[in-house]
């Protein structure tokens, strides 16, 4: 499949982390957020990246049939937490592997997704993949 | 705090669950793909939504000190994020009200409704941290 090396829609990297950030002096805590804003800021600059943002550690989950669950969260002290984002211009998931590993974040327990950003909902091109093969089964 | 139901930054919609297809016809699968497509365009129409995208199954993960490079997510999981919206309204409410309308809630899909930051938040955290310790030695 071509979208596992190429694609021309980006890649979406998503940071994922426990709150680190509380065990650090304010030192250190500045130096981070410093390396991290000059790295942002050289992708944008490169034409690399599009400004990402960061998102507040609380929020809701909505579930169920019209959304009738909804409940806090995600949790702020779990290591999954997704605290940010950012979309990668680059053409191949080896660039925006290449970009990620260069990350200052990989530092401080982070996990970076890197994801490759669909051209058309992955659903729609398995409805129609099940249509095709209903058409087989049926000539 | 204000961002709790106010936000200046918008949200962001995070669908999690991408093993909805599987047990679907393939022509429950279209209706919801269209239900949802609808479903932005008319979010998008209204000046609600301001970005929005699906994501391939697959991808990679990046981490530690190392820098390792693994596969990741799991192509089918419930806690997998399928896609994404980001949503230019102004409270919590607001977001919570259009996450309710996702046309995959009834199919397993969860929604992660998250306040943009205008800041970092580390690095907000870090000027109260300062402006607690002003105080402190004032």
């Amino acid at each position: 499949m071509s979208t596992q090396d190429q694609n021309q829609n980006g890649y979406l990297l998503l940071y994922r982390s426990d709150e680190w950030y509380n065990t650090l002096s304010h030192e250190q805590l500045q130096e981070v957020i410093n390396q991290n804003k000059a790295w942002v800021e050289r992708l944008i600059a490169q034409g690399k990246a599009k400004p990402g943002h960061a998102l507040e550690r609380k929020g809701a989950t909505v579930s169920g049939k019209n959304g009738r669950f909804v409940s806090d969260g995600p949790f702020a002290e779990s290591k999954e937490v997704i605290g940010g984002y950012l979309l990668l211009d680059v053409a191949t998931i080896q660039e925006a592997i290449a970009v990620a590993q260069t990350s200052p974040a990989l530092a401080y327990n982070t996990l970076i997704e890197i994801r490759p950003v669909a051209n058309e909902c992955p659903l729609d091109v398995r409805a129609r993949e099940l249509a095709r093969e209903e058409e087989l089964v049926n000539a | 705090m204000s961002t709790q139901n106010q936000n200046q930054n918008g949200y962001m919609l995070l669908f999690r669950g991408t093993d909805l297809r599987k047990g679907l016809s393939p022509e429950e699968l279209q209706k919801v793909t269209d239900n949802w497509m609808a479903w932005f365009k008319r979010l998008t129409e209204e000046g609600k939504a301001v970005a929005g995208n699906p994501l391939e199954r697959e991808g990679k993960i990046v981490s530690g000190k190392d820098r390792v490079v693994s596969d990741g997510p799991f192509a089918e999981s419930k806690e997998a994020i399928g896609g994404y919206f980001l949503l230019d309204v102004a409270t919590m409410d607001e977001a919570v009200a259009i996450a309710r309308e996702c046309p995959g809630l009834p199919y397993g899909i969860r929604v992660e409704v998250r306040p943009v930051a205008g800041e970092c938040p580390i690095a907000a955290d870090l000027r109260d941290v300062r402006a607690d310790a002003q105080l402190a030695n004032a």
